[in-house]
């Protein structure tokens, strides 16, 4: 994948190529905002990492033109702020612009990554018909799972309720959103049916290391494949 | 406080209305004296050989009587001579016409009368005890002093009166200045008040301005400090963990754990010495109507990841909680309860985050299983930077001040309880919502 980092502090930016290299994608990295608006124009990133306190045009301006301008085509760019300002109104200009995800600096390199895994995942998603986890392989058109390359058969409702697993990766999901992403029109599924979809998932996922948390009183969490 | 003027004004009144009262008065009775002592000076007969008084008994039984005094006289001839009457009776001295004395141990007034006797003079002493000039002299008094007490209890009235009304708008300008809550800098409404005070509520408000402006300003220095601070440590952070997934030789490796270790603390640290200064008083900014379910539902997904790395089941039990408050510090209060809670329980351990209400008020708690904190630490656990004794771990001791300060920041209570199954549950309850 193609990354742009747009960061003003060296150390921190070229830390942050090293690690994204690791995992193995392009990575380009400008100070300025600026540069990274223009970068963006002209060529297709499949996310941007982008610092708030920019010298001169801030991260704010930065991210109101890459979604205004014509930078996005092809669907848009996700964007991953980062802030080291923490206030409300910070995150929520943040995210009224059109930011995808932010995280607040200092911040741990696997929490890192795993949102950009995340978002990138997002990103393939909304255009193609294959989701991915690990072993796991959901063909969505065909309506077909593998895991290992060998089918998985899954009832209509335990690939819904994966569905949903899957688009929130490392998220928690309530079971009140399962059973609204489940549940027909009109009709009633209860906390209890979700639990028996959800362990019917375990027994046929756990064996391939892939997790579904129980979060005590809220929902589950599908872990990142590790 | 009006008292001592007042009296001080009577007692002045009282003087300048009984002199031209009591002189005129004084000089009558006097007169009265004088006419007595010119009729006995006709009775003296001057003969060639001696001077003779002849007061027949009724003419001198009318001259002595009187309702209330005695009345002595005394007749002496030009050369000095006694010729009648109460020897004893005091002269006035000198040339004085008329003095006070006192005879037969009562207060007399005395005139003395030049009457004709012959070709030259006698004197004539007229004396009169003062029983009747000084019930004139007390009532002149009395009935002067009684209505201006009348007057001065009036005024006393009239000016408590007068200086409470005039002072009630002030009173409710003060009323609502106490009412504020703490950190409240907004600007007093002048409206409301009184004429007389609008300058001091001019003034009032050009302070609070200054101050909320230098809140401001303590706040955007926060907000820069913050970012200075955060982002070198983001590097050091990123490249301790790049170098750390290199291979290196054990000692090194150790070494440089360390290092990483110490970057999360100072990183910690930094985030909570920001979060003590922004719940102080008056940093306040932005107080609206939440619901503290949706603090810690936002907050999940990274206790979670934590808890999950820790081996420890976390779990919610969250029930609508609204309240008036600062999303962003109470956040910064639930994450500390939670990172505490995950800090010291053992692998394995249950932690359990509730929101609701209880007793009518919301709160919200952290609930573990852990090692518990004993009752008498359970107060000083709130100081900053303190560590109960023995503590395992790396923990800065600012975890819990910083709750306490956020909840004093909402007017809300820290409690620290023990846990149902050992442990301790530990939480801010919120004074209504």
């Amino acid at each position: 994948m193609r990354l742009l980092i747009v960061e003003d502090d060296a150390p921190l930016a070229s830390g942050l190529r090293r690690i994204l290299e690791a995992e193995g994608h392009a990575v380009d990295v400008t100070a300025r905002g600026e540069e990274a608006v223009l970068a963006a124009t002209h060529e297709k990133f499949d996310l941007v990492i982008l610092d708030i306190g920019l010298p001169q045009m801030d991260g704010f301006e930065v991210l109101r033109r890459l979604r205004s301008g014509g930078a996005d085509r092809g669907g848009p760019t996700p964007v991953l702020v980062l802030t080291a300002r923490d206030a409300v109104e910070d995150r929520v200009r943040g995210l009224d612009l059109g930011a995808d995800d932010y995280m607040v600096k200092p911040f741990a390199m696997p929490e890192l990554t795993a949102r950009v895994r995340a978002l990138l995942r997002r990103s393939q998603a909304h255009g193609g018909p294959r989701i991915a986890h690990g072993p796991l392989t959901l063909d969505t058109v065909a309506r077909r799972a593998f895991l290992r390359s060998e089918p998985l058969e899954l009832a209509a409702r335990e690939w819904a309720v994966l569905e949903v697993l899957l688009a929130r990766v490392e998220k928690i999901v309530s079971k009140e959103a399962i059973i609204q992403a489940v549940a027909g029109w009109g009709e009633e599924l209860s906390p209890n049916a979700i639990e028996v979809y959800v362990s019917r998932l375990r027994s046929k996922l756990e064996p391939a290391g892939i997790k579904i948390r129980t979060v005590r009183g809220f929902g589950y969490m599908l872990e990142e494949y590790k | 406080m009006l008292l001592p003027p007042l009296a001080a004004l009577l007692a002045v009144g009282a003087v300048v209305a009984y002199f031209p009262t009591v002189e005129p008065a004084t000089q009558a009775y006097d007169q009265a004296l004088v006419d007595i002592g010119l009729a006995l000076g006709n009775h003296v007969r001057v003969t060639p050989t001696e001077y003779r008084f002849d007061l027949p008994p009724a003419v001198e039984q009318v001259l002595r009587t009187d309702r209330f005094d005695h009345i002595y006289y005394r007749v002496m001839s030009p050369s000095g001579l006694e010729i009648a009457g109460d020897v004893e009776l005091p002269a006035p001295p000198g040339d004085a016409v008329a003095h006070n004395t006192v005879f037969n141990g009562e207060k007399v007034r005395v005139v003395s009368v030049q009457s004709p006797c012959g070709r030259s003079a006698c004197t004539v002493l007229v004396g009169e005890t003062m029983v009747k000039r000084d019930r004139l002299a007390r009532d002149v008094l009395l009935q002067g002093l009684f209505p201006e007490i009348l007057i001065a209890l009036a005024t006393l009235v009239i000016v408590w009166f007068g200086v409470k009304r005039g002072l009630q708008p002030l009173e409710r300008l003060s009323d609502e200045i106490k009412a504020r809550a703490s950190g409240d800098l907004r600007p007093i409404d002048a409206a409301g008040a009184p004429e007389e005070a609008r300058p001091l509520v001019g003034a009032m408000n050009g302070l609070l301005e200054e101050v909320s402006a230098a809140s401001r300003r303590q706040q955007r220095f926060l907000a820069d400090a913050a970012h200075q601070l955060r982002t070198p440590l983001a590097g050091l952070q990123a490249h301790t963990e790049l170098a750390l997934a290199e291979p290196m030789p054990d000692a090194c490796r150790a070494q440089l754990e360390q290092v990483h270790q110490a970057t999360i603390r100072t990183a910690r640290l930094a985030n909570q010495l920001l979060a003590l200064a922004r719940a102080e008083p008056g940093a306040r900014s932005s107080a609206s109507p939440i619901d503290l379910r949706s603090v810690a539902e936002a907050e999940a997904d990274a206790w979670v990841r934590q808890a999950l790395a820790r081996d420890v089941d976390l779990g919610f039990e969250l029930e609508a909680a609204p309240v008036d408050g600062d999303a962003l510090l109470l956040r910064e209060a639930l994450s500390n309860l939670v990172h505490n809670a995950l800090e010291y329980s053992n692998r394995g351990a249950r932690v359990t985050v509730r929101t609701g209400r209880r007793n009518g008020h919301a709160f919200l708690e952290v609930e573990d299983d852990g090692p518990g904190i004993a009752p008498q630490e359970r107060v000083r656990v709130l100081e900053r930077f303190y560590r109960v004794p023995g503590t395992p771990g790396t923990g800065s001791g600012l975890g819990l001040a910083i709750v306490q300060q956020i909840a004093l920041s909402h007017a809300a209570g820290v409690f620290i309880l023990d846990g149902a199954a050992g442990g301790c549950r530990v939480g801010i309850t919120f004074p209504h919502g």
